[in-house]
This record gives C-alpha cells, sequence and structure tokens, in this order.
C-alpha cells in the first residue's frame, strides 16, 4: 500500500512532465493535423541557451524564464519557416516535415557545438526529500506537480477565458468554421504554436534540471514521451493528452517497480505496442479529430 | 499477371537493367576516379539502393508512409547475423543457436522467411487499423515495430549481443566480393518494376490515388497492400543482410532512426512513385552526403579545387552530412514533395517512344444484351444516424435493361440511399440483394464485384494514372471478378466515350466533361450487371446535360448493364428513365413512369416546399 | 448593398457557377433558390471567401471584397450562417457566440450578447449548455445569432430549415420575418422554395450553376412555369 502511494507519488511527477509535453504535441495537431515530430527540439534549443546562460555565469532563477522565453520563440521560428510552408498539404507531407527538423536541429547542434554532453549545475534543492510519514518525496517531484498544476490551471484559463483560447478551439474544431467567424488563421496557428512552445518550455526547466545536461540528441526522449501520451489521450483532445501524460508517468514508475529489471527497460516499447494495438482494434476510437468520408 | 508481355514485362526488365547500368557504372567511374577508398562508399550505396527499392515497393505503391521498415531491417538483420556468424561470437545465445552456424546464403534466406512472418503480423494490423494513404494509425503502428525491435535489440543481451557487443564476423568472414550485392541489386530492381505492372501493383497504385473509387470498383486495398508489403520486406530483408555482412558486425542502431532518416530522404528525394526515382534519389544523396562529408572534414577542397577554406569554414564542419539529410528532407517536402522524378520512369518513356504511333484506333464495340436478366432489389431499408431517422422503408427494384432514375429535394436521403446500396452505410434494417445473392451490409468492393458500380458526384477518378491506365485498372478487376461476362476492351471503351485522343493524359488534367466521360468508362470496364451514376449532371450545362443521356445510354447498352441514375435535373432524369422513384424525408414518395411522376402533386409540393400542395 | 458581377466558380474541373450576377439592397430579404446541385451552396461560399472564384466580382458598397478571405470577408461585413450550421459541439452556447463576436471590441460583445439573450430566449436557457447537447431548431438559432454577433452588414444563410422539423422551419422563417422587420439585409439559400419566396422581398432561381429566374417574391410564386423552372423540367 505504502509503496504504491509511493510510486503514484513518483509517477506523478513524471507525468506531469510528460503531461506538459502532450498538451503542446496535441494543441498542434488540434489546428494543423500535424503530429509534431519536432517537438522535443524545442528542449534541445532552449537546453543549449540554458547552457549558454550558465556559462555567463546566470543563476537557475534567470534560466528557467530565459528557457521558456527561447522555447516559445523557437517554436515560432519552426513554424514560420518550415510548417508555414507546407500548412494543408498531406499528413504524407506534414510528417515528413517535422521528421526533417527533427534531425535538422539536433544536426545543427552536433556541428555548432559539439556532440559532447554539455553539463551544468542543478540546483541544490533537486536530490532532497521530505517525509509525510512512511512516504519519502522529492522536493523536485512537488515543485514538478505544483508548478504543473499552476501551468494547467493557466492554460485552462487561456483556453476557457481568453478570447484567443476560445478562438483556438474553435479552429481546432472546425477551421473554415472558425474563419466564417472571422477567426484569423494565421494568428491562430501561431498562437497554438507559442502556447505549445510554452508548454515545453515549462517541461524544459524540469527535464533539464533532472538531467543536468543537454546534449544534441537531447530533444528525442522528450518528444517521444511527449507523443505517446499525446497518442494515449486521443491526439486532438487537451484533457485526453494531460491524462494520457499521467497515465503514461504512471505507467513506467509501476512498471519499473514491479517488473524485473531487465523487463522494465522495455516498458516504452510496450507502452507503444500498446498504443498500436489499441489503433488496430479501435481505429476510430483513438483519434477524436476524426475527418468523415465525404463521397 | 502481366496483360500486355511487351509493356509489363519486357520492358520493365529492359528498365531494371538500364538503372543497374546506370548506378552501378556510375559507381565504378567513380571508383576508378578516386581510386581504392571509394571502393566501400560504393558498395554501401548498391546496398542503400536495395534498401531503399524495398521501401519503393510498399510506400511508392500504396501511398502509406511507413516508418517502420528499418523495423524489418532489424529483424532481417539479426536474423541473418544470429545464423551467419560463428559459434565463438555468440556464446550463450538462446534456442540452441550457439550452435547453429550457416552460410550467409542460408541465413540470408532464413532472414527472409522470419521478416515475412512478421510482416504478416503487422500487415494484418495495418489492414485492421484501415491504413490509408498518409494515415496517423500506419504511421504509430509502423514507429511502434522500430521501437520495439530497438528495444529488444539493446535489452536481449543473450540473443543481440546488446548495444556494447553486437553479433560481430570474424577478420575475414565480412563480405569480400561485391557479387552478390550486383545480383540483389539487379534482382530488386526486377521485382520493383515487375511489381509495379503487375495486376496487384496496378491495384494497389488505384487504391493510392483514391481509395474509396478503387473499393467502388471491386479493389480491396488491404489485399493489395499487404502483397505489396510482403514483396518490399524480401528486398528489405535481403538488403538488411548485406549490410550486416558488409558492416561486418550489427548493433541497435544499426538499423534505428538514422538510417530511416538516410533511406527516406533518397525515396523522396528521387521520387517516391517511381523505381527510377528511388535510385536516382539514391545516387544524388550519396554524391550529396559525401561531399557534405568531405567537405565537413577536410574544408573546402574537393577533387584538388583548393579553395581559401576560412571564411567558409563555419558551413563545412562535421555533422554536415546530417544537416544536408535533414534540408534535403524539408527543402523536397515545401517546394516539390513528389520528388525529382514524381512518377517518371525509364521504361515506360522508352515505351512511349517506341510503340505510339503503332496504335490504331479501335473499331466502335457492338451493343450487348445482357447476358442473363437480373434484378436488384432494395426492400424496407432504415438507416438511423443517433436520434434521426435518414431513411425509411426505402426500396426500389431495379431490372438489367432498363434505366431507373432517383430524383427528390437535399436532404431527402437518395444520398444515404446510395450509400447503402454501395455498401458504405450500414443500414439499420431491411435487405439488398441483386439476383440471388444478398448483399445487405457487403463491404463496398463486394457490391462492385456483384455488379454494381457507381460513379462519383465529385468525381473521383485515379488523378495520377493515365486515362488508359484508369479505365485498364479497372478491366484487370473484370477479368478476375466478374466471371461469366465478355471482357470489355478497354480501348474500345476509351474510344467510345471519344477520349481515345487524351488516353496518354492524367485524369487530373481533363477537363470536367472529359472526367465525366472517363468515369462513365471506367465504371463500364467492370463489366456490370447496374451502372449506378451519382448525380452525373452536377456542374453540366443543358446542352451537355443531353449529351451525357446518349452516352450513359450508349455505354450502358454497350456492357449490357441496367442503370439507375441520381439527378436534381428532372428534365435530364425524364430524357434518360424509364421508371422514377421519388424520395422526400427519407421516404419513397412515389413511383412511376417520367410522366406520371411529373404529373403527381407530391412531386411537386417536395421540390418547392409544403405550402405548394395548397 | 452587395453587388455580384459574372461571377464564376470552378472546382478543378467542375464548373459549378457561370457567370453569376446578382445583387442585394440594404435592408432587403433576398431569396436563392434552386435543386440541389444548382450551385447555391457555391455562391455563398464563393461571396463569404470559403472558394476563390475564377472570374467576376464582388462588390461590397464601393469596395471590391472579390476573392477575400473569409476573416476579412467578415470584418468587411459579411457573415455566413453555414450549411449544416457547424455550431461547436464541444463549447457552450455562450462560447459560441462570444467566437461570434471575436472581431468586435469587448464592451461591443458584451452588448450583443444581451442583445442575442433577448433575441433567442431559447438559447438564454440554454447558456451554459454545450453546443452538442441542442435540438436542431436551438442549435440553429445558435448559429444564426453567432453570425449576428459580428454585427454583420449583410446576413448569409445556407439552407436554414434543413433537417428540420417542419413546426422549427415555421420558427425559422418567423427569425427570418422579425430579422427582416429590424431592418437587416440578408440572403437566405434555401431549398423549402415556395416557403422562401413567401418570406422574401426578391429571389433569383438558380439552376445548374446559373441564374434561370428572378423576381419579386409574389411575381415567382405566381409563376405558372415555376416548378419546370426550378428543374428544368
Amino acid at each position: 500500500m505504502i509503496e504504491l502511494l509511493q510510486n503514484l507519488i513518483d509517477g506523478l511527477g513524471r507525468g506531469s512532465i510528460y503531461a506538459l509535453l502532450a498538451l503542446g504535441v496535441a494543441v498542434i495537431f488540434g489546428v494543423m493535423h500535424l503530429l509534431n515530430f519536432a517537438h522535443g527540439e524545442l528542449i534541445t534549443v532552449s537546453g543549449y541557451a540554458g547552457y549558454a546562460a550558465f556559462q555567463a555565469g546566470w543563476s537557475w532563477y534567470l534560466v528557467a524564464p530565459l528557457v521558456v522565453v527561447v522555447s516559445i520563440v523557437t517554436s515560432l521560428v519552426i513554424e514560420r519557416l518550415a510548417f508555414s510552408r507546407v500548412r494543408g498539404a498531406s499528413d504524407f507531407t506534414l510528417l515528413l516535415t517535422s521528421f526533417g527538423i527533427h534531425f535538422l536541429v539536433s544536426a545543427i547542434f552536433l556541428m555548432y557545438v559539439s556532440a559532447s554532453v554539455k553539463s551544468f549545475p542543478r540546483p541544490g534543492w533537486v536530490a532532497n526529500t521530505y517525509s509525510i510519514g512512511p512516504l519519502t518525496v522529492e522536493v523536485f517531484d512537488t515543485v514538478v506537480i505544483g508548478v504543473t498544476i499552476v501551468t494547467l490551471a493557466v492554460t485552462v484559463a487561456i483556453l476557457q477565458k481568453t478570447m484567443f483560447g476560445l478562438a483556438l478551439r474553435a479552429a481546432a474544431a472546425d477551421f473554415d468554421a472558425a474563419r466564417l467567424m472571422g477567426v484569423r488563421s494565421d494568428s491562430v496557428i501561431r498562437g497554438a504554436f507559442a502556447l505549445s512552445g510554452f508548454l515545453a518550455g515549462i517541461a524544459a526547466i524540469f527535464w533539464l534540471m533532472r538531467a543536468g545536461n543537454t546534449t544534441p540528441t537531447a530533444g528525442s526522449d522528450p518528444m517521444l514521451k511527449g507523443v505517446l501520451a499525446a497518442l494515449i489521450g486521443g491526439l486532438g483532445s487537451l484533457r485526453g493528452a494531460v491524462l494520457g501524460g499521467l497515465a503514461l508517468g504512471l505507467a513506467e514508475v509501476l512498471l519499473r517497480s514491479q517488473l524485473p529489471a531487465s523487463v522494465a527497460e522495455l516498458t516504452e516499447g510496450v507502452v507503444f505496442v500498446l498504443i498500436a494495438l489499441l489503433f488496430i482494434f479501435r481505429p476510430q476510437g483513438l483519434i477524436t479529430v476524426a475527418h468523415a468520408e465525404r463521397v | 499477371m502481366f496483360p500486355d508481355h511487351r509493356r509489363d514485362l519486357y520492358l520493365p526488365l529492359l528498365g531494371a537493367a538500364v538503372l543497374f547500368g546506370a548506378l552501378v557504372g556510375g559507381g565504378l567511374l567513380y571508383q576508378i576516379a578516386v581510386g581504392g577508398s571509394a571502393e566501400r562508399l560504393v558498395t554501401a550505396m548498391l546496398i542503400d539502393a536495395i534498401m531503399v527499392l524495398g521501401l519503393q515497393i510498399y510506400v511508392g505503391n500504396t501511398g502509406v508512409l511507413s516508418f517502420g521498415h528499418m523495423g524489418f531491417g532489424a529483424i532481417a538483420g539479426y536474423t541473418f547475423a544470429i545464423f551467419a556468424v560463428g559459434s565463438d561470437r555468440k556464446v550463450g545465445a538462446p534456442f540452441g543457436l550457439e550452435s547453429v552456424v550457416v552460410s550467409p546464403a542460408v541465413a540470408t534466406g532464413i532472414a527472409v522467411v522470419v521478416t515475412l512472418a512478421a510482416a504478416v503480423a503487422i500487415g494484418i494490423g495495418l489492414a485492421r487499423s484501415g491504413a490509408k494513404s498518409g494515415a496517423v494509425a500506419a504511421t504509430v503502428i509502423t514507429l511502434a515495430l522500430l521501437f520495439v525491435t530497438h528495444e529488444v535489440a539493446r535489452n536481449w543481451i543473450a540473443l543481440t549481443g546488446g548495444e556494447r557487443a553486437g553479433l560481430s564476423f570474424g577478420i575475414g568472414e565480412k563480405l569480400s566480393s561485391r557479387l552478390p550485392v550486383y545480383l540483389a541489386l539487379f534482382a530488386a530492381l526486377v521485382v520493383a518494376r515487375l511489381y509495379s505492372r503487375s495486376r496487384s501493383g496496378q491495384l494497389a497504385v488505384a487504391a493510392r490515388e483514391d481509395n474509396l473509387a478503387a473499393r467502388a470498383m471491386g479493389i480491396n486495398p488491404l489485399v493489395q497492400q499487404m502483397a505489396a508489403l510482403l514483396v518490399s520486406v524480401v528486398v528489405v530483408a535481403v538488403a538488411a543482410s548485406l549490410r550486416v555482412f558488409e558492416f561486418g558486425t550489427i548493433l541497435p542502431d544499426l538499423f534505428f532512426f538514422d538510417y530511416t532518416l538516410l533511406t527516406l530522404v533518397m525515396l523522396i528525394v528521387g521520387g517516391r512513385n517511381s523505381v527510377s526515382g528511388a535510385v536516382l534519389g539514391v545516387a544524388v544523396i550519396t554524391v550529396g552526403r559525401e561531399l557534405a562529408r568531405r567537405t565537413g572534414s577536410d574544408g573546402f577542397e574537393i577533387f584538388g579545387v583548393g579553395l581559401d577554406g576560412a571564411p567558409l569554414d563555419w558551413v563545412f564542419r562535421e555533422g554536415l552530412p546530417t544537416v544536408f539529410l535533414g534540408l534535403a528532407m524539408l527543402g523536397f517536402m515545401i517546394w516539390r514533395p513528389v520528388g525529382i522524378l514524381d512518377d517518371w520512369e525509364v521504361d515506360s518513356w522508352l515505351h512511349r517512344r517506341l510503340h505510339r504511333s503503332a496504335d490504331a484506333r479501335p473499331e466502335p464495340l457492338p451493343e450487348l444484351a445482357a447476358p442473363t436478366p437480373v434484378t436488384l432489389t432494395a426492400q424496407g431499408i432504415d438507416v438511423r444516424f443517433g436520434g434521426f431517422q435518414a431513411l425509411s422503408d426505402a426500396g426500389l427494384v431495379a431490372n438489367s435493361g432498363e434505366v431507373v432514375g432517383i430524383i427528390g429535394p437535399n436532404g431527402a436521403g437518395k444520398t444515404t440511399f446510395v450509400n447503402v446500396i454501395t455498401g458504405l452505410v450500414e443500414p439499420t434494417g431491411g435487405t439488398f440483394r441483386i439476383g440471388d445473392a444478398d448483399l445487405t451490409a457487403a463491404p463496398t468492393h463486394e457490391l462492385a464485384r456483384a455488379g454494381l458500380v457507381r460513379t462519383f458526384q465529385n468525381l473521383r477518378l485515379f488523378g495520377a494514372l493515365t486515362v488508359q491506365a484508369n479505365v485498364e485498372t479497372v478491366s484487370l478487376v473484370a477479368r478476375e471478378h466478374r466471371p461469366g461476362r465478355d471482357r470489355v476492351d478497354p480501348d474500345a471503351l476509351i474510344a467510345d466515350v471519344g477520349l481515345w485522343d487524351h488516353r496518354d493524359r492524367r485524369a487530373r488534367e481533363l477537363d470536367y466533361g472529359n472526367s465525366r466521360r472517363l468515369e462513365l468508362a471506367r465504371a463500364a470496364a467492370l463489366a456490370p450487371a447496374f451502372l449506378l451514376l451519382d448525380e452525373p449532371t452536377s456542374g453540366m450545362s443543358d446542352s451537355e446535360s443531353l449529351d451525357m443521356v446518349e452516352q450513359v445510354r450508349r455505354v450502358a447498352a454497350t456492357v449490357g448493364a441496367g442503370v439507375i441514375v441520381i439527378d436534381h435535373d428532372l428534365n435530364f432524369i425524364t430524357g434518360i428513365s424509364d421508371r422514377i422513384y421519388v424520395f422526400d424525408q427519407g421516404r419513397v414518395i412515389a413511383e412511376g413512369t417520367p410522366a406520371e411522376v411529373q404529373a403527381n402533386p407530391l412531386v411537386k409540393a417536395a421540390y418547392l416546399g409544403s405550402a405548394a400542395i395548397d | 448593398m452587395l453587388e455580384v458581377r459574372g461571377l464564376t466558380t470552378e472546382y478543378g474541373a467542375i464548373t459549378a457557377l457561370r457567370d453569376v450576377s446578382l445583387s442585394v439592397g440594404a435592408g432587403e430579404v433576398v431569396g436563392l433558390i434552386g435543386p440541389n446541385g444548382a450551385g447555391k451552396t457555391t455562391l455563398l461560399g464563393s461571396i463569404a471567401g470559403l472558394l476563390m472564384p475564377s472570374r467576376g466580382t464582388v462588390h461590397l458598397g464601393d469596395d471590391d471584397v472579390t476573392g477575400q478571405t473569409p476573416e476579412k470577408m467578415l470584418r468587411a461585413g459579411v457573415a455566413l450562417v453555414p450549411e449544416h450550421r457547424r455550431i461547436f459541439v464541444d463549447m457552450t452556447v455562450e462560447e459560441n457566440l462570444r467566437i461570434g463576436g471575436v472581431t468586435v471590441p469587448h464592451a461591443r460583445r458584451v452588448e450583443l450578447l444581451e442583445e442575442m439573450a433577448e433575441l433567442f430566449p431559447v438559447l438564454r436557457d440554454k447558456w451554459t449548455t454545450s453546443g452538442g447537447f441542442l435540438s436542431g431548431g436551438e442549435a440553429q438559432q445558435l448559429a444564426i445569432a453567432r453570425a449576428l454577433m459580428s454585427g454583420p452588414k449583410l446576413l448569409m444563410m445556407d439552407e436554414p430549415s434543413l433537417g428540420l422539423a417542419p413546426i422549427i422551419v415555421d420558427l425559422v422563417f418567423d427569425l427570418i420575418d422579425r430579422l427582416r422587420a429590424e431592418g437587416r439585409t440578408i440572403l437566405v439559400v434555401e431549398q423549402n422554395a415556395t416557403r422562401m419566396l413567401q418570406a422574401a422581398d426578391r429571389a433569383y432561381v438558380l439552376r445548374s450553376g446559373v441564374i434561370v429566374a428572378d423576381g419579386s417574391g409574389q411575381e415567382l410564386l405566381a409563376r405558372e412555369d415555376l416548378f419546370d423552372t426550378f428543374v428544368g423540367g
């Protein structure tokens, strides 16, 4: 029982980061029907920005906002340079475009920074723990869960209360109908990329804090988690993406604690197979943004 | 399997030979120019070419984007290695494999068989998910394969040697002659070219161009996709075995994201829809990457041309090859997603050059009597969408040789009715039969094979295919699935509807009237018992509509088919029909001869609104 | 107010509209009737900017607005209630209305929300209900109210009575009468020709992408050959 509670807390901490990543993937899928394999590159780019700032002697309190800003700007730049040019293209083209960006960004860092791991100091409290009765809780997990709750609350407020949020939801539901209401497609798509960049930026802070370093391929792993969690949640669904992220985090922790070490290594593979099986047996249930076949 | 031996067998073989000569010749010339150091590069290029051809067979012909082909590569590569490397290099391998050592050729054969088994499983999964051109489900399933093979390779160390040791050949055991590569490359080119000209290949391409239209023409895309996948993985398995044999070692990353990127870029850049494109892509990317690598490591000095590299140092660095690949992928996706060659094939080009003048315009087709009279019956059809009753107790009877019209205002349920009898909507009640066969809720392609073939209101042609290929592809289906019916000569059909002079144009380049005529000819090529025409005159002027009446009558008589036609234009419907059904609010409100229907006040009310009855 | 001249629209090879000209004066209710497939929806789409006409012009007042995007057309004062309503089913009635007013300043939007609550009492009762839970008639009213939220100079409706029970159809036509009484300018595409002609000041008959008749509603209603004109008999 206690072990289960412990796993729950660990899983929520992990899952919170995935939820932020998945939400960013889902937002983009909603407005562009694009499964964004380049999402993790926001973490690569902002990670190097953070590294540069540490070299210049900045502290985490300054680096954290910088990471978020860089992530937003990167997201917008990628949209402008690449995705805006393939808007409305086939899924085939969209997927390969994001796949290409994923490789291009890491190759550019490989070329201009170096292949080696760039380390930076982790904040002192990251490894600290405290106890509640028999439970040992990481300070880090507590902060992650807290910040995620705040970030999600802000995101929900944006989506529910602001005109931009309404426009984004409307465009995700029916793009042409939203345009008929006067919603500008350029603004809403750029807004979606900015929001996605913001969420990835918050996730990046924690990802980098936990890792304490960055590499040219640092984006691959978060990209995978974000895409998987968004898939679990049904891709177009924002609520589903958050739940998908938490579910993925919990699943990883539980599988790791329950299964022998050699099998637990396969968690990602297992999750991937489960999702593939869902697609195979319930293809219409997974993608909520279904496109009816028109004759 | 190959209807026209010259076009579908000999010319593709010639094409394969030309492509082989070009790629191998180019490689050997480069080797002579640069010297022995280029040897491995050229060997790697030839193996990459085999791999990309394997990818092309599936992605090109079906249009389904597979990220998982390197997963098949990994399965094949490990199978090959575990059987081919010496016992001392796989100590502790499970299933008694430690003591099994076979020759590389046999190991390749085993790899092919194992990979085929995996492909059957994955293929069934893809089929169940309803794989379609560009579908996200297909991407996810294939990615899952890639990840799972990679994770297993990393973690099942007893079998695979994991990430550190891997499985290695001893010194001197590696691939030492290029002969197997040449043989495999030539075989891969032949297979790829022959597959795309084969019946299965042509049907797969039709489904790639328009999945729904293909099903409506009696093609089952899932079967053709499976066939393409199996042929494809055989080639991939051979390529993967050669790659491992040439490399001397297999590690999990040998067939993972990097190689997926490389092979996909090669395929996309050259043009995924053609074998020639795949080969060109391999050549272009290999050259580009080699230039990037050399300039990246040596500065800007190629072929002895030395420039002062200093100001350009920021470009010429390590990592340039991957940047080049990423940029090539992005650039082509943004500016030319069909690649350099699109679907241009060297042998088709030769065929057009050599063959054109010989074709004479075929004789007009004689009219056929309907072979045996058949009756199509829909009875008591109910359809409910949620709380909305789209059809209640709708029905219709049509006999071969007869023209039956369906009219009704917007929202009357005509389209839903058509969707029911063409298998796109499952009715909540009622029965549908053609002759004695109960076809209620049968899938679309089976309805087509049973003899009911439709056209589409919004035109659904196989856009990238020529006029001739549109009709011939469907004719291939007729040959197999419409037994007992005289085959309708596709050329004569094309000439009959007046498209003979356009037969080499792509369907998507036709103007509207000609597109309609092509749809009619394509449907007729299936030798249907009934032609179902959905709004054949929408978007036509009155005089064009009248021409269409003649055309429909003629084509129907030629193939001996009954006609069911839905249209909003009463003039057209009364001009063409023997009997008319009037739909309103999901019911049949009137039935009779054109004169009876025109005189019926209910019909007027349905069209002009309820108040007209007053 | 709206002046369409020589409009021709093609979908790939299909010519859906040929050389269509029509006008709508300020304060007029103009009907556009015709059988399905005639090009009515295409015409509204071409005016609203969803489709790009290949020839011809669209003027709104003195401005040439041919081939503008939908978002620009809305800002120019043309709102379209699309076919099948296309309300946002996961958003509440209020949110649907607010998105309809995305182009107007905040204060004006609040005023308009109140006006819509007055004009459509049904919607006021369902203010926080999701669009997906509305009945067909309620959804149609929401779609119209949503379009009115932009304060349009010209309101266009595509088949507002399609798929509705007869009693709800009455309600839709009552609504058109009320909007006319408020002095609004409206262009309605309708299949229900008789009802439309009764409700409209003027009407056009479109068949096979061509205007085949026009006149006041009463004139067209009185025409003996209306049915033949309509269906091409």
